[in-house]
């Protein structure tokens, strides 16, 4: 055969790339349970699709040629569910997945590619940071480091999806907080920098959890969407994020079949909400009602949790669900709360996913610590995406809606339409509080000094927040039942579909900061 | 075992304790009800576990962020 001895090479190379880190590190990571990255890939991707960019790829330096398969990042295309995506995922085992000359070359190429192609970004991170000695010196950091101006210029063209699987520091952390859709292994870290080099710098012993855990980044950061159990749990989520996502911003998401069955909760809507109005209920299984069966797809679950916020489709079309939840602070919404919605509403909006707002709650949460947390700017933020966004917005108002955040919560014409089920109540504060304001003393509470007098005036107060009075200045334009809901929506989003755009929003949010 | 401490997310009076020491409740399980901004607002379980010791009882005043319960999970 004619090319027998380069044939031969050939096939010894690419063995040894695929090889990754080497036998010792690969059975070690098994032993542990972790996928390594190849499996990943294999996990992630439909069979036989995945076909690599840099392969061959190692590093620059002289010396660690032969120690850098694939340079520590694998790259490449593959499809998802049929549909095309550019991948990069970290290979711990080579030098740690530290970034370097070359794969950062290669990652740069899928986000051209991504972007160009209108395909789907997909980090799977594990990665210890810079290279070192690659990075050191002044001349490291002249040649490696910021040489390219759009790195992290995030336009939000095609969905970035990452899912944080181990250690990470420096760019999978960078990435994860980039993507549309951060899902982590519960074990694994997501920070700055490792706990090993923060406990040398400020001199005391650091635990990697408190420093970048599933807790503190689905609890208090919210900088991941969802936390999982294991590898496979992880990619799964992130296919099913994408499952709810055009592959670019101008294409409109794809439909589904409507599930048989998805008609079967909506009547029984009613008996999910108490009668008593200072009962608290789950809105969460509101939500499960009104929408197709098993399409519930919901974003930081524990952060900002007066408010939910869902993926689901209704009548085979995705849309967004923003809903206040009374479970949690009577549904008053705070400073995490508007960041949540915030980040929802860019999601949706540049993706072209319509908005339904479920509105249920006593307005924003009010205090010192409030107005510690910046709660003025973060209403008025809120005010700045609601009225930036061109995809449709519907409203369904539940029960209590007051204040400021009747505005917030797409009220009056910050929907394109706005529905109110006759229990809904309206008003500028509660009445129990109104009544205080008007009648009352300073340091007293009516309630108690005239228990009578409290009561009179709470009625009066009460019978003009009715959701007819609502309804006769139009500010609502239907009052519906509960059981009603659902068939609502599946009409107002066919009636408000952008059909001059083909359902493709302008995407005025598109460059909004992705963590703030 | 490791001591999970519940905390009221809100400021308000303890209106009813709906559980006592040595309980077992699941995560999302009512373990008591706050009286706050006019509404009952329930201190939910965190985790799936048995419950240690109430840090507070019925009418007592409670500020957001304070522990209320501790659980062993």
């Amino acid at each position: 055969m004619a090319f027998d001895e380069l044939h031969k090479e050939y096939e010894a190379r690419r063995g040894k790339a695929l090889s990754m880190g080497g036998a010792a590190k690969l059975e070690r990571r098994r032993n542990a349970g972790i996928l390594n990255a190849r499996e990943r890939i294999a996990y992630l991707l439909d069979a036989g699709s995945f076909i690599e960019s840099g392969l061959l790829a190692t590093s620059l330096y002289p010396g660690d040629r032969d120690k850098t398969p694939a340079d520590g990042k694998i790259t490449g295309y593959g499809r998802i569910d049929g549909r095309e995506a550019a991948v990069v995922v970290n290979d711990f085992t080579v030098k740690g997945s530290s970034s370097a000359a070359t794969n950062m070359k290669k990652i740069a190429h899928m986000q051209r590619t991504s972007v160009e192609r209108g395909i789907p970004m997909v980090y799977l991170g594990e990665s210890s940071g810079a290279r070192i000695p690659d990075n050191m010196g002044a001349i490291g950091m002249g040649t490696l480091l910021a040489g390219n101006p759009s790195q992290y210029a995030r336009l939000r063209e095609c969905p970035w999806t990452s899912a944080i699987l181990g250690m990470s520091y420096g760019s999978a952390t960078w990435y994860g907080c980039m993507a549309d859709f951060n899902v982590m292994r519960k074990g694994a870290v997501m920070a700055v920098s490792s706990e090993r080099l923060v406990s040398m710098a400020i001199g005391e012993k650091v635990d990697a959890q408190e420093l970048g855990g599933w807790r503190l980044h689905s609890e208090v950061t919210g900088l991941i969407d969802m936390a999982v159990d294991s590898d496979e749990e992880a990619i799964d989520a992130l296919k099913a994020f994408l499952s709810y996502m055009p592959s670019h911003n101008a294409e409109a998401p794809p439909q589904k079949a409507v599930p048989r069955g998805s008609d079967d909760g909506s009547r029984a809507v009613a008996s999910l909400v108490p009668k008593s109005r200072t009962k608290v209920y789950d809105i969460r299984k509101v939500v499960r009602a009104i929408i197709d069966k098993d399409s519930y797809f919901e974003l930081k679950p524990r952060f900002g949790k007066t408010a939910a916020t869902v993926l689901a489709r209704v009548d085979g079309r995705v849309a967004g669900i923003i809903a206040n939840n009374p479970l949690y602070k009577a549904g008053a919404m705070d400073a995490m709360a508007c960041d949540k919605i915030i980040s929802f509403m860019v999601l949706c909006d540049s993706y072209n996913i319509p908005l339904i707002f479920l509105v249920d709650n006593p307005g924003f949460v009010i205090g010192l610590e409030a107005e510690r947390q910046k709660a003025p700017g973060k209403i008025i933020n809120f005010m700045n995406a609601l009225q930036l966004v061109t995809v449709p917005k519907l409203t369904v108002m539940l029960r209590k809606n007051y204040g400021q955040a009747y505005i917030n919560m797409a009220g009056g014409r910050n929907a394109a339409e706005v529905a109110a089920w006759y229990t809904a109540e309206v008003s500028f504060m509660d009445p129990a509080f109104a009544v205080n304001v008007v009648h009352g003393s300073e340091g007293q509470r009516l309630e108690e000094s005239d228990p009578e007098r409290f009561a009179r005036e709470f009625e009066a107060f009460q019978k003009n927040n009715s959701v007819w009075d609502l309804a006769a200045t139009y500010a609502v334009q239907q009052v519906i039942a509960p059981q009603e809901t659902r068939a609502w929506l599946i009409r107002m989003l066919e009636v408000h579909r952008n059909r001059r755009t083909g359902d493709i929003g302008q995407h005025r949010l598109h460059n909004w900061p992705t963590s703030y | 075992m490791a001591r999970e401490e519940i905390e009221s997310e809100v400021t308000g009076t303890v209106w009813k304790i709906e559980t006592k020491v040595g309980d077992k409740v699941m995560e999302g399980d009512v373990l008591m009800i706050i009286e706050s901004m006019k509404m009952e607002i329930p201190v939910l379980a965190t985790e799936a576990g048995t419950i240690a010791e109430f840090t507070t009882e019925e009418t007592e005043p409670v500020s957001e962020g304070q522990v209320v319960v501790i659980l062993e999970t």
